[in-house]
């Protein structure tokens, strides 16, 4: 069970409903309606041009819907955007910050944009400083820093007022593989403290182990979306099995394999092979106890789960690459 | 206790924000030394310059020793502290006056588009800073620098003024004149900025240039028949308050309703009630995306067309006008109440078209409002609807005003029923021709052209050269036939003077019936354009 489901209250903290957004003739967003609870990572993959970026800039107030409703923590976006803001930190694929002041005066700005209460911002800074390892450079100006700390500082910026929501636009974009590693731990932790977090790729190894849920965007319309099991059932008509034993048994498994009538495309050679089979997980065990009973050496055994990647192109149209 | 704190400016965030990286110590005690460095030899030049005064006066009594340079000798020392101090005073507040409108207008006319450009913008919009706090920390905010020069060089120029011989009231009523002033220009400036998208910062300079040049410019209207109208030029705080040019026989005052009033509190008015405006403009639109910015909502539109034609009324001087030899008052501007609403009608013609542009809609509310129109739920007067009915309740409120405007003036300038009736067929043509070029601004919206109303703007331009040509060209073969072609493309042949009452020649109504076939067809084009299909798939 994912760490971030024991915060599941099953109550929507961000919900869009019929959400449409038109730009001159294109219909980058079509009726969108999206659920997501408390707790969950939500991926929203897609190729470029699918509306990603337009769903999530709706979903924080930087666009006004054409029609539709964008509710964040119980607040409506358009409605009331002010009081929106207090629970979405927002990050988007670029890191701009302001070069001429210090890093701990930047998250002050921030802190007080955001209205936080005047005596907890000092500590907030500090704390938020040091969850992004800053610590040292807390007095130097931002223009002194790398680029690398220019993000852990936008990553900063957007937590500062410990937002319940996270409403990220492909945030690894430009960040290299020790940054990318810090910050899908950051959002772990975050996600562990309760947030909700709404991220965008289309570098689907990103989100791979880290999502609780994805959703397929294509064309403005979400092609398919739920749990990754759940989505992954949709996908699949067939488990794909895989099994190692030893010595020199392939005609006995072979035989046992093709007497089962839920099993298909049997491709074995020496030691090692798959299968295809069209049942629920707890049918393979049956399956299993045949080929043991069969006195099949079996070293492995066990389903090859799709990568978010297959599950993607499988569910992909790829009209809009 | 949160919201509290950002009650006064200089605890609003974004104040803040540019005081710590535009004002750090270092900074502000290299600005504080120069200014008291220019003060010093600002100062040193005043007194050489008045010692030479006086040291020539010496020598004038001395070569001709005659009773009136002696006079003359004696009052130039006497006075020689206060005159020296009162030209350091002057050269003070005309340095400040300078330095402190012109940066406040270029540093906040890039204040929204710098944002754009360094991309910071939304992540500031994403805040919970409301559009007025974000408005109020740039507006104080952008210009800090200049603040803070003026406000170390103010204890000086106060002195100076003071030991120049000024009442400490029109010390202080300078500063406030400048200041209104610079607040004015600076709200203009941020308007400007959030029209331009950061890749068209060079044309929002150039317009910031232009914003200048026509305040600057305004200090010309002290003797038109809108004195007041230079009340909003910071030459008039420095020149006319501090230079006693507001004295004498060629003095130039302000009058509001026919009654002269201060420079001041005529600054005070219009630079108030025009900052309201741009206040009110950048509130409902700071926050928004760039192409949903719509600068007025419509009543709001018709509620500043209404303020614009009350101002005419308001400031107008009929018997202001150049003075011959015997400094007597001969025409001026308005000599009598047909030149008043003709005056008034083609200004309507420019307030009709600038709010014609405010009220624009963006091509996806347009849709939205067509498809709902189709379904009965939405109706011609809705807030997203065409622009043209908006338009046609502006020139009604616009005539009513001419009406009570002439009416209010009735003694100085006699009214007649004919200058009504004129001014009505004058105000319907312009409005039709307005309406005309709205719509076909709103045409160009839903196209695929980049920046549309700046090209439809042009193409408009374009229009009207082509049109003068063609009219030029038909003056050659008969006169008829070239006002004939004027009144069919123009609006401009329905202002002949000559005409009274409802007797215009026919072609003047034969322009107006082809103007609104025109308009007819603008608006079945723009109807085509919404029922455009729409492709699937995301741009952003």
């Amino acid at each position: 069970m994912c760490p971030g489901r024991r915060f599941h209250a099953y109550k929507p903290v961000i919900e869009l409903a019929a959400l449409r957004k038109e730009y001159d003739n294109v219909l980058a967003v079509d009726d969108l309606n999206l659920n997501i609870p408390q707790g969950e990572i939500f991926g929203l993959i897609g190729p470029n041009g699918a509306g990603k970026t337009t769903t999530i800039r709706m979903a924080c107030g930087l666009l006004a819907p054409t029609l539709g409703r964008a509710m964040i923590a119980g607040v409506d976006v358009a409605q009331d955007p002010e009081k929106a803001q207090q629970h979405i930190g927002y990050l988007s694929d670029f890191f701009a910050v302001y070069e001429d002041l210090k890093v701990w005066e930047y998250l002050d700005y921030f802190a007080h944009a955001y209205k936080m209460p005047e005596a907890d911002i000092p500590a907030r800074v500090t704390e938020v400083i040091s969850q992004v390892n800053l610590d040292v450079k807390r007095d130097a100006m931002i223009r002194g820093l790398s680029r690398g700390m220019k993000q852990r500082l936008g990553i900063a910026r957007a937590i500062i007022h410990r937002p319940k929501v996270m409403l990220l636009d492909e945030p690894a974009s430009g960040l290299d593989p020790k940054a990318r590693l810090e910050l899908r731990n950051l959002l772990l932790s975050l996600r562990d403290q309760g947030a909700t977090i709404l991220i965008s790729s289309h570098i689907l190894t990103e989100l791979e182990g880290f999502c609780t849920s994805i959703g397929i965007m294509e064309k403005g319309r979400m092609v398919r979306s739920g749990s990754i099991a759940e989505v992954t059932a949709a996908a699949a008509t067939t488990r794909l099995v895989r099994m190692t034993w030893a010595g020199d048994s392939l005609a006995m498994a072979q035989e046992k394999l093709r007497s089962d009538a839920r099993v298909s495309e049997v491709n074995l050679a020496a030691g090692v092979g798959t299968f295809r089979f069209s049942g629920a997980e707890e049918d393979l065990a049956p399956v299993l106890a045949s080929l043991v009973a069969a006195n099949l050496q079996l070293t492995s055994f066990g389903e090859v789960k799709q990568t978010v990647e297959e599950l993607y192109m499988k569910l992909s149209t790829h009209e809009v690459m | 206790m949160a919201r509290l704190s950002n009650k006064f400016f200089w605890t609003n965030p974004e104040f803040v924000r540019h005081r710590r990286a535009e004002l750090r110590p270092v900074r502000a005690i290299t600005v504080a030394t120069v200014v008291a460095v220019l003060c010093v030899l600002l100062g040193l030049a005043c007194w050489s310059y008045q010692a030479n005064l006086l040291e020539n006066a010496r020598r004038g009594a001395e070569a001709y020793a005659t009773a009136a340079w002696n006079e003359r000798l004696e009052h130039m020392q006497q006075d020689f502290a206060r005159n020296t101090w009162l030209l350091f005073y002057r050269w003070l507040v005309g340095l400040q006056g300078v330095a402190l409108t012109f940066w406040t207008l270029f540093s906040c006319a890039q204040s929204v588009s710098g944002e754009r450009d360094r991309k910071t913008w939304d992540f500031q919009r994403t805040t919970r800073l409301t559009s007025a706090e974000i408005l109020i920390g740039k507006i104080f905010g952008e210009p800090i620098l200049i603040y803070f020069a003026v406000l170390c060089a103010a204890p000086v120029t106060l002195i100076a003024g003071l030991a120049g011989g000024l009442s400490f009231g029109s010390v202080i009523s300078v500063f406030v004149f400048l200041a209104v002033t610079s607040l004015f220009l600076g709200l203009g400036g941020m308007w400007l900025s959030t029209l331009l998208e950061s890749r068209t910062r060079g044309v929002g300079l150039i317009g910031a240039l232009a914003l200048y040049g026509l305040t600057l410019g305004a200090y010309g209207m002290r003797d038109s028949g809108l004195p007041g109208l230079a009340a909003m030029s910071p030459l008039t705080g420095i020149i006319d308050l501090i230079v006693g040019k507001s004295s004498g026989p060629f003095r130039f005052v302000p009058v509001l309703f026919g009654h002269e009033v201060p420079w001041l509190l005529m600054n005070v008015l219009l630079c108030g009630s025009f900052s309201a405006w741009l206040a009110l403009m950048l509130v409902r639109n700071l926050k928004r995306d760039y192409p949903e910015i719509r600068p007025l909502s419509r009543w709001q539109a018709i509620a500043c067309a209404a303020f614009l034609n009350f101002l005419i009324y308001a400031l107008l001087s009929p018997g202001f006008g150049p003075r011959d030899a015997y400094n007597e008052v001969r025409g001026g501007w308005f000599p009598d109440a047909k030149t008043v609403a003709m005056f008034a009608v083609g200004m309507n013609g420019l307030i009709l078209f600038l709010m014609g542009l405010a009220t624009l809609t963006p091509q996806e509310r347009l849709k939205v409002w067509r498809r709902k129109r189709a379904t009965g739920q939405s109706a011609m007067f809705a807030d997203d609807g065409l622009p043209w009915p908006w338009l046609g309740i502006s020139a009604v409120v616009a005539y009513a005003l001419l009406v009570w405007g002439l009416v209010a003036w009735n003694n100085t300038l006699p009214l007649d029923m004919s200058t009504l009736q004129a001014a009505a067929i004058r105000l319907l043509l312009v409005l039709v021709f307005v309406m005309r070029d709205v719509l076909f601004l709103q045409w160009c919206m839903l196209t695929r052209l980049r920046q549309p109303v700046v090209k439809g703007v042009l193409f408009l331009g374009l229009y009207y050269a082509a049109a003068t040509v063609m009219t030029v060209l038909a003056s050659v073969s008969s006169e008829d036939a070239g006002r004939w072609m004027l009144a069919l493309l123009t609006p401009v042949g329905v202002f002949d003077p000559k005409v009274t009452g409802l007797a215009f020649p026919v072609a003047t109504y034969v322009g107006l019936i082809l103007q609104m076939v025109v308009i007819s067809a603008v608006i079945v084009a723009v109807d085509n354009r919404l029922r455009r299909p729409l492709q699937s798939g995301a741009a952003a």
